[in-house]
């Protein structure tokens, strides 16, 4: 800004001088002297940081044009108008008065030097003004830049933060798990194992000189081995967890948090064998009741909201259906966009409905049996 | 078969609402293709832009191998439009209203008196050559919109809502102007929310809602998406001499229930077994009153998959 304020100073000036220079006015040392004061008083101006230095030297640059004016030459008055730009514009209130003030002593400007008076201070007016706007608009940017960047390194933080997390609860389960079943196979089956052992000890034993008592000791024994075979085979359908109730009872889980934590009755239904539904498609479904939850909480204003997951013969359906306002057009935000993109990776649509309430089916595609 | 039209990643936004969302879908030669959805849900916008009334807002429309918005004079040579709206003059006569709109298309001389002549004649108004729209009934005022799209013989005949408001014979007469249209080879898009129409005529359909296609195949195929059984219901005079087991061996038969004067049968919905059932029946001494059998039908897909009635 300073530099386009000095530098519309110097064209002006030069302006001056040249009319001086090639006119046929008189030469007068004083004028010399009175373009240097000038020069100096500005320069000072622009080397000053805080406000009230400034403002003394641009009234006394005022004070300096305006006396000049009046005693050497009618002309220096072109400079006046940047002069008091400059003052106003230092009160960023005033700002929008620049142009008036500006305009102002062009009552008292000789009717010859007029027309150029106002064209200098239109035209310094429109620099200004329009320097302005722009400087406003980058200035705007840069907040703006400044705050995603801010946003994209909270971000990014949080991702990294989440991404351990997730490492160090993925290793923790897996410890955990290890443990527990380490434990279920030593009580279960360890303690029969060890059993049987000494029982096919004691008959290798009794083998010569007691072969009835022998053969009914390894009896004994393969049937513990047995029983722990199964035991075996039971404890890992046990821990084997069915997909299907994994996702349909994570659901559940949601739709009753839901219940509980807000003001909203929430309600699962679900028909149609569940057991088609793939991890991936569980996924999906979950998700996007999530998404959809989550609106109808932010913009619904509604009471109720129902789930309900159906598998029909080639297609299972989700629908989340809250009764709240809904809404006549259904503009496409992120998290609309977000949903149909999670169905699209299977196959799969998204119907979304703003005429009752508002809900959102998701439509997945499924190998049917037939 | 080789696609007539095919539509790529249509969409067409009015400001922030968005209209058609998205459309990918080909309709190949000799179809009878059907649109279907309710009213709103993009099915005039989509037919809009085919016929390069509407610029769309992203995605392309090819047809006949020619991408429609750089080649608009091919298409609109290749297309016939009956619009929802009738377009037709009122004070032209019936001859003058197809000879005009089959001259937009360029025909000229003996060949646009000839066609125009032919149009009027398939649409069964040859005889009213130079009466005026302005006395004629809906119906006949519908057909003429149909001649002033044909006479110029497009390849592919877009109908938009063609049987709104109009008496059941003059619907029966359409119906079946469509069929034949379909037999002389030309391949025809049907736009409707009467789902009775596009199932009785329609090859392939494709449900519209909100913009998307969320289903597309064959009636039965649609059908199929919510279930593959059917339920016979046979009404009878006494149920005290009916076997079950001998229906149960009937091939698709899935399960059988006799209740007081009913048989109740669920069975697969792609076997056609009521014949076997039937005479089963009889030959139980069975006496028929009543046979009615419950399928899904293209109302019960739309609603089953969009919780709405398709006329909301």
């Amino acid at each position: 800004m300073d530099f386009w304020t000095i530098g519309n100073k110097a064209g002006l000036l030069f302006y001056v001088i040249a009319v001086t220079f090639f006119g046929d006015s008189a030469y007068s040392p004083w004028l010399t002297l009175a373009y240097l004061g000038y020069l100096i008083l500005n320069m000072t101006i622009a080397i000053f940081k805080r406000k009230h230095p400034k403002q003394v030297f641009i009234l006394l640059s005022a004070a300096c044009t305006v006396f000049c004016a009046i005693r050497l030459d009618p002309l220096f008055t072109l400079l006046l108008p940047v002069n008091i730009y400059e003052f106003v514009a230092l009160h960023a209130k005033r700002r929008r008065y620049a142009l008036a003030i500006m305009a102002f002593p062009a009552f008292f400007v000789p009717p010859e030097t007029l027309p150029i008076y106002v064209l200098t201070t239109f035209l310094s007016f429109l620099l200004y003004a329009g320097n302005r706007v722009h400087m406003d608009r980058l200035k705007a940017y840069e907040e703006e830049r400044e705050s995603l960047r801010e946003n994209i390194q909270r971000l990014t933080r949080s991702l990294n933060e989440n991404n351990e997390y997730i490492r160090q609860s993925e290793y923790t389960i897996k410890l955990e798990e290890r443990n527990r079943l380490s434990q279920r196979i030593h009580d279960e089956v360890g303690h029969a194992m060890a059993g049987a052992l000494i029982q096919m000890e004691a008959s290798k034993r009794l083998l010569v000189s007691d072969s009835d008592k022998a053969s009914e000791l390894l009896q004994n024994a393969i049937s513990i081995s047995k029983e722990g075979l199964e035991r075996i085979r039971l404890t890992l359908k046990n821990l084997k967890p069915r997909s299907e109730e994994l996702g349909i009872n994570r659901l559940r889980l949601f739709v009753d948090e839901l219940s509980a934590k807000h003001a909203i009755d929430a309600k699962l239904t679900y028909d149609g064998d569940l057991d088609v539904i793939t991890p991936i498609q569980w996924k999906i479904i979950q998700q996007n009741a999530t998404e959809a939850a989550t609106n109808t909480l932010k913009y619904g204003q509604a009471t109720e909201i129902n789930f309900e997951v159906t598998v029909l013969n080639t297609v299972i359906k989700a629908v989340v259906a809250d009764n709240g306002r809904g809404a006549s057009k259904v503009v496409k935000g992120i998290g609309i966009v977000g949903m149909e993109e999670r169905a699209a990776t299977a196959g799969g649509t998204v119907i979304v409905d703003g005429t009752r309430g508002f809900s959102v089916t998701t439509l997945l595609p499924y190998g049917s049996r037939a | 078969m080789s696609n007539v039209l095919e539509i790529r990643n249509l969409t067409k936004k009015f400001g922030d609402f968005i209209a058609v969302d998205n459309m990918s879908l080909a309709v190949r030669e000799g179809e009878i293709f059907g649109f279907l959805g309710a009213n709103g849900a993009g099915k005039s916008t989509t037919i809009n832009m085919i016929s390069s009334l509407l610029r769309n807002t992203k995605g392309e429309i090819i047809l006949l191998g020619k991408n429609i918005a750089k080649s608009a004079k091919f298409a609109k040579s290749n297309i016939g439009v009956v619009p929802q709206d009738l377009a037709i003059y009122e004070d032209m006569t019936a001859y003058e209203n197809v000879s005009f709109f089959a001259g937009l298309y360029g025909l000229r001389g003996a060949q646009l008196k000839e066609r125009t002549v032919e149009a009027l004649e398939f649409v069964g108004l040859g005889d009213k050559h130079k009466a005026y729209p302005k006395n004629f009934s809906g119906g006949m005022k519908r057909r003429l919109n149909i001649a002033c799209a044909i006479a110029h013989r497009p390849k592919l005949i877009i109908m938009d809502e063609p049987t709104v408001g109009i008496d059941p014979q003059s619907r029966n007469y359409i119906l079946n102007s469509v069929r034949k249209l379909n037999d002389m080879g030309c391949t025809i898009i049907y736009t409707s929310h009467y789902m009775e129409e596009v199932e009785e005529i329609c090859t392939r359909i494709a449900i519209v809602d909100h913009g998307k296609i969320i289903a597309e195949g064959t009636k039965e195929q649609l059908k199929a998406i919510i279930t593959d059984t059917k339920d016979i219901w046979i009404g009878i005079k006494s149920e005290d001499e009916i076997k079950v087991e001998p229906l149960k061996q009937i091939p698709g038969v899935a399960s059988v229930r006799v209740e007081e004067h009913m048989v109740m049968i669920n069975s697969k919905a792609e076997v056609n077994n009521l014949n076997l059932i039937i005479q089963q029946l009889i030959r139980d001494r069975a006496e028929i009153r009543s046979v009615e059998e419950q399928a899904p039908n293209l109302e019960t897909v739309f609603l089953t998959l969009t919780g709405r009635n398709l006329r909301d």
